[in-house]
Protein backbone atom coordinates (compact mmCIF):
# COMPACT_ATOMS: atom_id res chain seq x y z
CA UNK A 1 0.00 0.00 0.00
CA UNK A 2 2.76 2.68 0.96
CA UNK A 3 4.54 1.58 -2.04
CA UNK A 4 1.20 2.28 -4.27
CA UNK A 5 1.19 5.73 -2.64
CA UNK A 6 4.56 6.16 -3.58
CA UNK A 7 4.38 5.17 -7.25
CA UNK A 8 1.50 6.97 -7.71
CA UNK A 9 2.28 10.35 -5.84
CA UNK A 10 6.03 10.32 -5.63
CA UNK A 11 7.82 9.40 -2.56
CA UNK A 12 8.67 13.06 -2.03
CA UNK A 13 6.18 14.35 -3.88
CA UNK A 14 3.86 17.24 -2.07
CA UNK A 15 0.53 15.22 -2.72
CA UNK A 16 1.91 11.73 -1.11
CA UNK A 17 -0.62 11.55 2.08
CA UNK A 18 2.75 10.94 4.39
CA UNK A 19 4.30 14.45 3.24
CA UNK A 20 1.12 16.33 3.63
CA UNK A 21 1.39 18.74 5.99
CA UNK A 22 -2.05 20.79 7.66
CA UNK A 23 -1.13 23.76 4.37
CA UNK A 24 -1.12 21.14 2.03
CA UNK A 25 -3.95 19.41 2.61
CA UNK A 26 -6.19 22.96 3.23
CA UNK A 27 -5.39 23.68 -0.49
CA UNK A 28 -6.44 20.17 -1.45
CA UNK A 29 -9.74 19.94 0.22
CA UNK A 30 -9.84 23.95 -0.86
CA UNK A 31 -9.89 22.87 -4.35
CA UNK A 32 -12.01 20.38 -4.31
CA UNK A 33 -14.63 22.10 -2.01
CA UNK A 34 -14.37 24.81 -4.69
CA UNK A 35 -15.22 22.39 -7.76
CA UNK A 36 -18.11 20.83 -5.41
CA UNK A 37 -19.93 24.27 -4.71
CA UNK A 38 -19.37 25.52 -8.69
CA UNK A 39 -21.69 22.39 -9.19
CA UNK A 40 -23.80 23.05 -6.14
CA UNK A 41 -24.08 27.01 -6.84
CA UNK A 42 -25.35 25.46 -10.95
CA UNK A 43 -27.84 22.88 -9.10
CA UNK A 44 -29.10 25.54 -6.85
CA UNK A 45 -29.81 28.17 -9.55
CA UNK A 46 -31.15 25.26 -11.65
CA UNK A 47 -33.70 24.34 -8.49
CA UNK A 48 -34.61 27.97 -8.34
CA UNK A 49 -35.30 28.31 -11.82
CA UNK A 50 -37.31 25.35 -12.32
CA UNK A 51 -39.63 26.78 -9.63
CA UNK A 52 -40.06 30.08 -11.76
CA UNK A 53 -40.96 28.03 -14.47
CA UNK A 54 -43.61 25.93 -13.08
CA UNK A 55 -45.25 28.16 -10.75
CA UNK A 56 -46.41 31.79 -10.93
CA UNK A 57 -46.06 34.35 -8.40
CA UNK A 58 -43.94 35.89 -5.95
CA UNK A 59 -40.59 34.50 -5.68
CA UNK A 60 -41.42 33.94 -1.61
CA UNK A 61 -44.43 31.33 -2.38
CA UNK A 62 -42.01 29.95 -4.80
CA UNK A 63 -39.28 29.05 -2.20
CA UNK A 64 -41.92 28.34 0.30
CA UNK A 65 -42.38 25.27 -2.37
CA UNK A 66 -38.88 24.40 -2.41
CA UNK A 67 -38.62 24.75 1.74
CA UNK A 68 -40.24 21.64 2.53
CA UNK A 69 -38.72 19.26 -0.09
CA UNK A 70 -35.25 20.42 0.73
CA UNK A 71 -35.26 20.76 4.18
CA UNK A 72 -37.91 18.35 5.96
CA UNK A 73 -39.58 15.68 3.77
CA UNK A 74 -36.73 14.46 2.07
CA UNK A 75 -34.12 13.51 4.40
CA UNK A 76 -31.21 12.89 1.84
CA UNK A 77 -31.87 16.75 0.63
CA UNK A 78 -31.49 17.73 3.88
CA UNK A 79 -28.17 15.95 4.11
CA UNK A 80 -27.09 16.94 0.63
CA UNK A 81 -28.02 20.94 2.17
CA UNK A 82 -26.41 20.46 5.53
CA UNK A 83 -23.18 18.97 3.57
CA UNK A 84 -23.68 21.66 1.52
CA UNK A 85 -23.49 24.51 4.20
CA UNK A 86 -20.55 22.71 6.00
CA UNK A 87 -18.33 23.04 2.72
CA UNK A 88 -19.61 26.40 2.07
CA UNK A 89 -18.57 27.35 5.38
CA UNK A 90 -15.28 26.35 5.35
CA UNK A 91 -14.83 27.55 1.95
CA UNK A 92 -15.18 30.65 2.81
CA UNK A 93 -13.55 31.07 5.81
CA UNK A 94 -10.16 29.05 4.57
CA UNK A 95 -10.52 31.64 1.98
CA UNK A 96 -10.28 34.30 4.46
CA UNK A 97 -7.34 32.63 5.79
CA UNK A 98 -5.65 33.13 2.32
CA UNK A 99 -6.24 36.47 1.95
CA UNK A 100 -5.16 37.43 5.35
CA UNK A 101 -2.05 34.98 3.92
CA UNK A 102 -1.42 37.17 0.76
CA UNK A 103 -1.56 39.96 3.03
CA UNK A 104 1.03 39.59 5.51
CA UNK A 105 -1.25 38.40 8.55
CA UNK A 106 -0.39 35.02 9.35
CA UNK A 107 2.54 34.19 7.71
CA UNK A 108 4.74 32.55 10.53
CA UNK A 109 4.60 28.86 10.39
CA UNK A 110 2.81 28.89 14.45
CA UNK A 111 0.56 32.39 13.37
CA UNK A 112 -0.52 30.26 10.00
CA UNK A 113 -1.69 26.98 11.66
CA UNK A 114 -3.26 28.81 14.48
CA UNK A 115 -5.13 30.79 11.89
CA UNK A 116 -5.97 28.28 10.43
CA UNK A 117 -7.91 26.53 13.68
CA UNK A 118 -9.53 29.79 14.58
CA UNK A 119 -11.54 30.03 11.09
CA UNK A 120 -12.28 26.45 11.18
CA UNK A 121 -14.17 27.20 14.45
CA UNK A 122 -15.36 30.59 13.37
CA UNK A 123 -16.86 28.03 10.34
CA UNK A 124 -18.36 25.32 12.56
CA UNK A 125 -20.04 28.23 15.13
CA UNK A 126 -21.74 29.91 11.80
CA UNK A 127 -22.97 26.72 10.00
CA UNK A 128 -24.19 25.71 13.95
CA UNK A 129 -25.88 29.04 14.04
CA UNK A 130 -27.36 28.58 10.69
CA UNK A 131 -28.92 25.11 11.33
CA UNK A 132 -30.05 26.46 15.04
CA UNK A 133 -32.17 29.30 14.14
CA UNK A 134 -32.79 28.16 10.48
CA UNK A 135 -33.95 24.51 10.48
CA UNK A 136 -36.77 24.56 13.03
CA UNK A 137 -38.48 27.52 11.15
CA UNK A 138 -38.12 25.64 7.79
CA UNK A 139 -39.73 22.74 9.16
CA UNK A 140 -36.55 20.49 9.73
CA UNK A 141 -36.44 18.71 13.41
CA UNK B 1 -13.85 39.04 1.25
CA UNK B 2 -17.41 40.49 0.14
CA UNK B 3 -18.63 37.14 -1.61
CA UNK B 4 -18.36 35.78 2.36
CA UNK B 5 -20.42 39.03 3.35
CA UNK B 6 -23.21 38.81 0.89
CA UNK B 7 -23.03 34.71 1.30
CA UNK B 8 -23.61 35.69 4.86
CA UNK B 9 -26.24 38.16 4.39
CA UNK B 10 -28.13 35.41 1.56
CA UNK B 11 -28.11 32.87 4.16
CA UNK B 12 -29.53 35.08 7.05
CA UNK B 13 -32.22 36.48 4.95
CA UNK B 14 -32.99 32.81 3.83
CA UNK B 15 -34.05 31.93 6.61
CA UNK B 16 -35.08 35.07 8.87
CA UNK B 17 -36.74 37.00 5.55
CA UNK B 18 -36.96 40.51 6.73
CA UNK B 19 -35.87 42.81 3.69
CA UNK B 20 -37.50 44.42 0.91
CA UNK B 21 -37.87 42.65 -2.59
CA UNK B 22 -35.43 45.12 -4.19
CA UNK B 23 -32.88 44.60 -1.96
CA UNK B 24 -33.21 40.58 -1.93
CA UNK B 25 -33.11 41.66 -5.84
CA UNK B 26 -30.21 42.97 -6.09
CA UNK B 27 -28.46 41.08 -3.39
CA UNK B 28 -29.46 38.08 -5.58
CA UNK B 29 -28.16 39.26 -8.79
CA UNK B 30 -24.88 40.21 -7.29
CA UNK B 31 -24.58 37.19 -5.48
CA UNK B 32 -24.87 35.43 -8.28
CA UNK B 33 -22.68 37.36 -10.56
CA UNK B 34 -19.70 36.88 -7.94
CA UNK B 35 -20.20 33.10 -7.40
CA UNK B 36 -20.36 32.36 -11.08
CA UNK B 37 -17.08 34.31 -11.73
CA UNK B 38 -15.34 33.54 -8.75
CA UNK B 39 -16.54 29.71 -9.01
CA UNK B 40 -15.74 29.55 -12.80
CA UNK B 41 -12.38 31.56 -12.55
CA UNK B 42 -11.83 28.97 -9.83
CA UNK B 43 -12.20 25.64 -12.18
CA UNK B 44 -10.30 28.00 -14.90
CA UNK B 45 -6.76 27.87 -12.95
CA UNK B 46 -6.98 24.40 -11.79
CA UNK B 47 -7.88 22.90 -15.38
CA UNK B 48 -5.00 25.45 -16.07
CA UNK B 49 -2.52 23.67 -13.75
CA UNK B 50 -2.79 20.77 -16.43
CA UNK B 51 -0.35 22.44 -18.54
CA UNK B 52 -2.95 22.45 -22.17
CA UNK B 53 -1.14 25.05 -23.84
CA UNK B 54 -2.10 28.22 -25.18
CA UNK B 55 -4.98 27.07 -27.31
CA UNK B 56 -6.53 24.98 -24.63
CA UNK B 57 -6.43 28.25 -22.42
CA UNK B 58 -8.23 30.00 -25.10
CA UNK B 59 -11.04 27.39 -25.71
CA UNK B 60 -11.28 26.67 -21.83
CA UNK B 61 -12.14 30.51 -20.91
CA UNK B 62 -14.35 30.55 -23.94
CA UNK B 63 -16.39 27.36 -22.85
CA UNK B 64 -16.46 28.63 -19.04
CA UNK B 65 -17.55 32.67 -20.32
CA UNK B 66 -20.15 31.32 -21.85
CA UNK B 67 -21.04 28.61 -19.33
CA UNK B 68 -21.17 31.41 -16.70
CA UNK B 69 -23.42 33.80 -19.16
CA UNK B 70 -26.00 30.90 -19.44
CA UNK B 71 -26.35 30.47 -15.73
CA UNK B 72 -26.68 33.86 -15.23
CA UNK B 73 -29.23 34.66 -17.60
CA UNK B 74 -30.91 31.40 -16.58
CA UNK B 75 -30.55 32.33 -12.49
CA UNK B 76 -31.69 35.94 -13.16
CA UNK B 77 -34.63 34.42 -14.88
CA UNK B 78 -35.31 32.40 -11.31
CA UNK B 79 -35.12 35.68 -9.59
CA UNK B 80 -37.47 37.62 -12.18
CA UNK B 81 -40.46 37.88 -9.69
CA UNK B 82 -38.33 39.57 -7.06
CA UNK B 83 -36.60 42.10 -10.04
CA UNK B 84 -40.16 42.83 -11.58
CA UNK B 85 -41.33 43.37 -7.66
CA UNK B 86 -43.69 40.30 -7.43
Amino acid sequence: MTRRIARLFGRGGDLNPRNMRLGVWAWLIQRISGLVLVVFVVAHVVAISQASLVTKGPLFTLLDGLRNPFWYVDRTALAVDLLMLGIIAFHGMNGIRIVLFDTGIGVGLRSHKVIFWIVIAIAVVASGLVIYYGLPMLGGT
Amino acid sequence: MLLVVILGVHLWLANFGQASSSLRAVLGVVLLGLALFHGLNGVRTVIFDFNIGAQGHKFTTMLLLLLGVVSLLFGMYGLWPLIVGG
